[in-house]
Parts: C-alpha cells; structure tokens; sequence
C-alpha cells in the first residue's frame, strides 16, 4: 500500500472495481450543478470545467479516462461549466493526516497511526458541529491520506468565507477564550477572571478539549511558535497531571505567563491542523468520494459509522491485495 | 418606565413616533420642546449656547459627533452632551435617527464612512443607555426589546449569522448548545447544572450570560438592522425624489464629520511620538516577509488574494496612512491623503499590476477583470480604474490581519523575528521603519534608494 497506482491499475479499478451505485446520494444529487475536475498525469488537477449529465456520462467518462485522480466542486452553479452563477457551496473541513502539526508517528508520509490519529480529531470536531453548533447534515469523507467533513446544511451553505472562517475558529479551538467575563460596558459592575479550564462548557470547553489532545500527544521535537524547547519539555513533564484534569495544578507547574505562551501556541496548532483555506474557499474542488488516490493506491470513500471506520479494511482497493 | 425606542428607534413604537411627528418642513426649524428638555437636564452644560441642539437636524448632528468626540477627545466631558442620555428627549432622538438614516442612504453610500459612524454610535449610544437605567428597568426593558427582536423562545445562533460574519459578534462569547443561544438561566441550569462541580451553577449563569450576553446581542442587532435599513432606503430612494431638508443634512452630517476627523486623525499633522507613523514614501526594505513575497510574484493557488486583498491594502495604506490602527473609528478615505490620486496612480497601483505581472501566471493575463477589484478595495467602486466621482462606493479595505494571512494564505507566512511582536503586517512595516531610522539609517536616505515613480511634492499633507 501507500505505492503510486500503475495506469493498469487505474484501469482495473475503474472498469472492475468502481460503481455509480457507491457514490454517495449528496453527490449525487444535484450532479449536473456541480464543476468536475481531473488530473490524468499526476501533476495536478487541470482539466477543470468539466460538467456530467448524470451517473452514466460520469461512469463513462472515468472508464476510458481512468484518471490519476479525480475531483469534484463543493460549490454548486447554475452554469458549472464556466463556474457562472454560483449558488451555494457546501462547507468543508480538510484534516489531512500527513500535515498534522502534533502527531505520535514518524512516518514520512501516512500511516495507520497517524490516519488514526486524523479520524479522532474529526471525530472531536464533527461532536463539537453537531453538539454546540446543532449542524446535522454532515457527511465524513475518508480522502486517501485525511478526511473531509462535508456539510450541506442548507443555512451554512449560502454563507459567505467570513462565516465560515468564525465556525472554524470555533470547531478547532482557534482562538484563545476570553478571560475575563462580565458586564460588556466598561465602568459599570464587575468583571471576573476564569481560565478557559474553569469553564467546562461551551467554548471553554471545546477549547481545553483540543489542547488537552495536543498535549497528550506530543512528542517533544514539536516546534510551536510561542512554545520554546524548555517551555515543552516542562509541559510534557507535567502533562500526567491533565489525565485528571488538575489543570489548575498544571498551570502553576508551568507559571501564568509560560502558560499564557502555551496557550496562544496552541491555539495555533488548532488552526494548523485544519487547512483553513479550504473552508473557506467557495469554489473548491475536492477528491470526489469513490475515486482512487493514485498516489497512495487508497479509495476515497464515505465514512458511515466514524466510531469504527477503518481505511484498511474500507478503502483499499483489490488490486492492492492482489499485489502481495 | 421608559420608552422601547429610548434603546430601539426601530421598533414600531418607533415608526408611529416618526408618522405622528416626523414632519420634514421642520427639519431645521428651531424647536422649543427640544430645547427646553436639553436645557433643563440636571447635568447638562449649559454655558455654551453651540452645545444645545435647537432643532431635529442639528439633533442627528450632534448624535454622531458625539460619538467622535467621545472616542477622540482626550478632554471629553460627558456633559456637554447629557440631554442624549435623557429619556425625556425620546421622541426628538427617534426623529433624529430617521432623518439621518435618510440623508445617509440617499445622498451618501452605505459602506461611506458617514453610514459606518452612524452605525456604531447607535451601537455605542444603545450601551451607554442602557448603563444609565436602574438595574430592574434595564432587565425589563432588555428582555421585552429582545422579545421583539427575536420570535422563537430558543434562538438558533444562525439566526444571528449575519452578526457572527460581520465579526459584531464572535462565537466563541456564547453560549451554545444544539445550536441555541442560551440565555434563559433556568434553561442553562437544566442543560449544564451538572457540569460545574467547584462553583454553585446559578452564580456561573449570572457570571457567564447574566445580562450582558444578552445586551451584546440586542445592541449588534439594532446595529445590523439599522445597516439594513440603510440598505432598504436606499434601494427605495431611487423611486422618490429626495427633500431639500434631507440633501441639506446630508451635507451638514458630512461636513460635520470631515472637520471633526481632520481634527483628530494624524495624518494632517506631522510628528507625534511615532515618527515612523508618518507618510511616506514606500520603504521596500521595510516590508514584512509576507508583503516582499507577493511583490515578487505568487504562484496560482492563492495568487488573487494575495495581490487584491493582501497588497492593494498594504501598499495604499502603508503609503497614504500607515497610522490607521493607531486612529481606530477615524476613518479616512485615499482622497482624503491623495486628493487628487497623483500618488494612487504613480506610485500605488504600479507597484501592484508589477507584482501581479510577477504572478505565474500574470495576474491580469488569464483574469483581468482582478483590476476592478483592485479599484474596489480601495474604496472606488467597481470600476477599472479609480475616479475621484466613485469613491466611497466601496470601502477601502484595511490591511488583513497576520491571523488572517495564516488562514487564507498560509505559504505566505513565513515570519521572521520582528514578525513575533506584531499583528498586522502594516504595524511590522511602521515598527521596521521605526527601527531602520533608529539604527541611523533616515527615512530620505532610504528612500534615495528606493525605486519609486511618484512625485512627492503633489502630496500637500507630507
């Protein structure tokens, strides 16, 4: 596995192995709004512009061109050819396990510890959209070496990149709570200083959740901005601290200014482990689910039950077991 | 009690006020009722006859200078403007706010200045308000606004999208839990009671939400609404001929704004403490890591953002007002610096079609409708190239703040040092100038240096 797909393997997964009855029916639905796109040489997506009728055209299409790699518009257009008309785009969430900035393996590429790793932080983040957020249409896409989270609520869809970017800053734990909490008019009442740890509700919580997760997986050669070499070694001295949430006893370990440092670095981390251009992006394209990751041999499928999803069982086309 | 529209001049009470009494022959005409309710304020300064509002007019005047002197004024006393504060002074203020909603959707832009200060003094009129009413009162009158405002028991946070995406409100500050706002306290102790183990539930409602989540979202929402507002006179104005008494405040509100802001913004005044802050020529040696890599060219995947919203902000502000983040709420136009766009034709927008020419591919070549968005992030519409006549259409964008950068284009980011004690790439570029003069090198001998096209003697303000 993890090998570049052979064009004769790319054949024999189109014309034996692929189906239109395993495209998922979001995809589906609505295919002839959407802009398609394929990359035939491995150096990227530039045949772009490309619009199918329906499941026939499309299965067609990818049985004679048995692209290196296949792609399809989040964004959904009246005229998808000349991607005129933009009407709605569905909001994307992009954890590629390969770029994670804290993760336990030392793989180069992907492997299955950090791909399990990928599926745990989706699997936080997609709690925190439906839990605080009450988004229900979530689709979770295994991409090849990452996941993609896929909403069509329809009341986000519409949105433009500044909503979705605050939804994101929210979703990751990208931007440090706020300290103080109180009446909003300067001069009047008082205010209160909380921790994001003393608060766990909420965004206080989503965030001290993901720093935990972080925390618990580091490994010590991370290199975090505002998070010095001393400055990690004394946080994963004391990190044992945090299986019990003694936070507060973890902060004093670290000092109130350190911790602040720590803090805003891992608010960082938060935002790098997602590719926020990608949410972001309205007219994006993204590895249409059933289509083949050339460059690691792996199915791009849906995920349906986020708890057990395993790649290796789910996304590995015959032709790879067939090379053993 | 006092009235909803004292906090919500948008409220139905509201537009009776303005139906029984909102008479536009009168606009101008002194009015007795109002200067007896400002004169006979307890704390109102009276001494000087020019501080007394005497007709509805000068009302929608006084309201928005209040809100500039108050921000700006170092020696700003608050009693000189105490009759806004006053709920007997209602029905004058609601008439007051119409009239200039009108003068500023029909004469002026919603995105102009003049609508963005209207704007945030309501918000910061709504506020102070609020804080003057006793505490019951203020619940009450909180609650029965909020109970107007929002239909359903359970607000979902996307019915306050709008909010969240024009950042007046940040998700992070709610409360939220299946998608609803929490405010209700007994609604909060029902979902989250067993959550707190240290602290008693009911004081962390009264510390988390209590009221001030509560008027936060009420005062954003009157702001937004009175934006759309804006937004529906405007697209019905251009059925109905405008009265001579709203042209007339139009041009008074503007007038009134441009003296207070040149009053108060440095860029008419040389020196301060920041020396570096003054404009300038460009100082390319000065430019921060992510600025000196889109000059040079960007490859595709990022390229457009780069040159029009990242650069066209930069290099426009970095030139004409580098000071803008230290003069927050003091807004300028290129016009105001350049008042005849010598700079913003020879030195600006040069340098920005060279770095878009330095793109792979070029910029314009594949996508040369990008020029108009350059234009338009400078405040001059959508248009090709920037007139004096288009200005205010759009707004001139600020410089994107590092956070942003990150997320929109993160292979631009590649901070250095200086980097790590900044925000916002136009801060970095007044910081490296600072230090570039400190370490001896003069801003002129920089600039002797320095390929620059313009003429700086066109510029009177420098």
């Amino acid at each position: 596995m993890f090998k570049t797909a052979t064009l004769e393997e790319r054949r024999r997964y189109y014309r034996e192995e692929w189906s239109e009855k395993d495209l998922p029916k979001f995809i589906t639905d609505e295919l002839r709004m959407r802009e398609f796109g394929f990359d035939h040489l491995g150096h990227g997506p530039n045949d772009r512009y490309k619009v199918f009728k329906g499941k026939d055209s499309l299965r067609r299409f990818l049985r004679y061109k048995t692209p290196f790699a296949a792609y399809i518009s989040v964004a959904f257009y009246n005229n998808p050819r000349r991607r005129g008309d933009w009407l709605k785009s569905e909001y994307v969430f992009d954890v590629d396990a390969k770029d994670l900035p804290i993760r336990s393996c030392d793989c180069d590429g992907v492997c299955e510890i950090c791909l399990s790793e990928a599926l745990e932080i989706v699997n936080n983040m997609i709690d925190t959209l439906e839990g605080d957020l009450g988004i229900k249409k979530i689709h979770l896409i295994y991409s090849g070496r990452g996941y993609h989270i896929r909403i069509l609520d329809d009341e986000i869809m519409d949105s433009d990149s500044e909503l979705r970017s605050e939804i994101l800053k929210y979703v990751a734990g990208a931007e440090v709570p706020k300290l103080k909490y109180g009446n909003i008019s300067e001069g009047s009442g008082s205010s209160y200083n909380f921790e994001h740890f003393s608060i766990p509700i909420a965004y206080p919580k989503v965030f001290t959740k993901r720093i935990k997760y972080n925390i618990q997986h580091l490994k010590g050669n991370e290199e975090i901005d505002d998070i010095n070499k001393n400055l990690l070694k004394d946080i994963i001295k004391n990190r044992d601290l945090l299986d019990d949430d003694q936070w507060g006893i973890f902060r004093s370990k670290i000092g109130p200014r350190r911790y602040k440092n720590m803090v805003t670095g891992m608010a960082r981390v938060n935002l790098a482990t997602i590719d926020a251009k990608v949410s972001i992006d309205l007219k994006r394209i993204l590895r249409l689910p059933t289509s083949l990751h050339s460059k690691v041999s792996m199915k791009c499928v849906e995920v349906k039950d986020r708890e057990w999803f395993d790649p290796f069982k789910s996304a590995v086309p015959k032709f790879v077991e067939e090379r053993k | 009690m006092v009235l909803l529209s004292f906090i919500n001049p948008l409220s139905e009470e509201g537009q009776e006020i303005v139906k029984e009494k909102g008479d536009l022959e009168s606009v101008f005409s002194s009015n007795d009722e109002l200067i007896y309710i400002v004169t006979h304020d307890k704390r109102q300064n009276i001494d000087d006859d020019s501080l007394i509002p005497e007709s509805y007019g000068d009302l929608a005047i006084k309201r928005i200078q209040w809100y500039i002197e108050r921000k700006n004024n170092k020696d700003f006393n608050n009693d000189d403007y105490s009759y806004l504060f006053n709920e007997e002074i209602t029905e004058a203020d609601v008439i007051s706010f119409h009239l200039i909603s009108q003068a500023i959707a029909t004469k002026l832009n919603p995105n102009s200045r003049e609508a963005r200060f209207f704007v945030e003094s309501q918000g910061k009129i709504i506020e102070e308000r609020l804080v003057k009413l006793p505490e019951q009162e203020r619940k009450e009158i909180v609650n029965r606004i909020l109970n107007q405002l929002i239909f359903q028991e359970n607000i979902n946070w996307k019915f306050l999208k709008e909010l969240v995406a024009s950042k007046k409100i940040s998700l992070t500050d709610l409360v939220l839990d299946e998608g609803n706002i929490i405010l209700d306290k007994e609604d909060f102790i029902n979902r989250f009671g067993d959550k707190f183990k240290d602290r008693a539930p009911d004081r962390m409602y009264e510390i988390i939400i209590g009221d001030s989540i509560k008027e936060l979202i009420l005062t954003k929402m009157i702001m937004q609404n009175t934006e759309n507002y804006l937004q529906k006179i405007r697209e019905m104005s251009s059925k109905i001929e405008v009265h001579p008494a709203i042209s007339e405040l139009s041009e008074k509100i503007a007038q009134s704004i441009s003296e207070l802001t040149s009053k108060y913004s440095g860029f008419y005044g040389v020196g301060g403490s920041e020396g570096s802050m003054k404009i300038g020529k460009l100082i390319k040696e000065a430019f921060p890591p992510c600025i000196a890599t889109t000059v040079e060219g960007v490859s595709s995947g990022g390229r457009n953002d780069a040159i029009v919203l990242l650069l066209t902000s930069f290099v426009s502000y970095a030139r004409l007002y580098p000071a803008i983040f230290r003069n927050e709420g003091v807004d300028v136009k290129v016009s105001d610096i350049d008042p005849n766009l010598t700079i913003t034709l020879n030195e600006i927008l040069p340098l920005i079609y060279e770095a878009a020419d330095n793109c792979s591919p070029p910029l314009f070549d594949d996508q040369p409708q990008e020029k108009i968005n350059i234009t338009s992030k400078l405040g001059f519409g959508m248009y090709e190239n920037p007139e004096l006549d288009h200005e205010g259409e759009t707004t001139w964008y600020t410089p994107m703040s590092c956070e942003k950068i990150k997320m929109h284009l993160p292979q631009l980011c590649r901070p250095d040092k200086l980097c790590a004690k900044i925000g916002n790439p136009l801060s970095y570029y007044s910081r490296a100038k600072w230090l570039m003069e400190k370490e001896g090198k003069s801003a002129n001998s920089i600039n002797s240096n320095n390929n620059s096209n313009g003429d700086s003697k066109n510029n009177n303000n420098q």
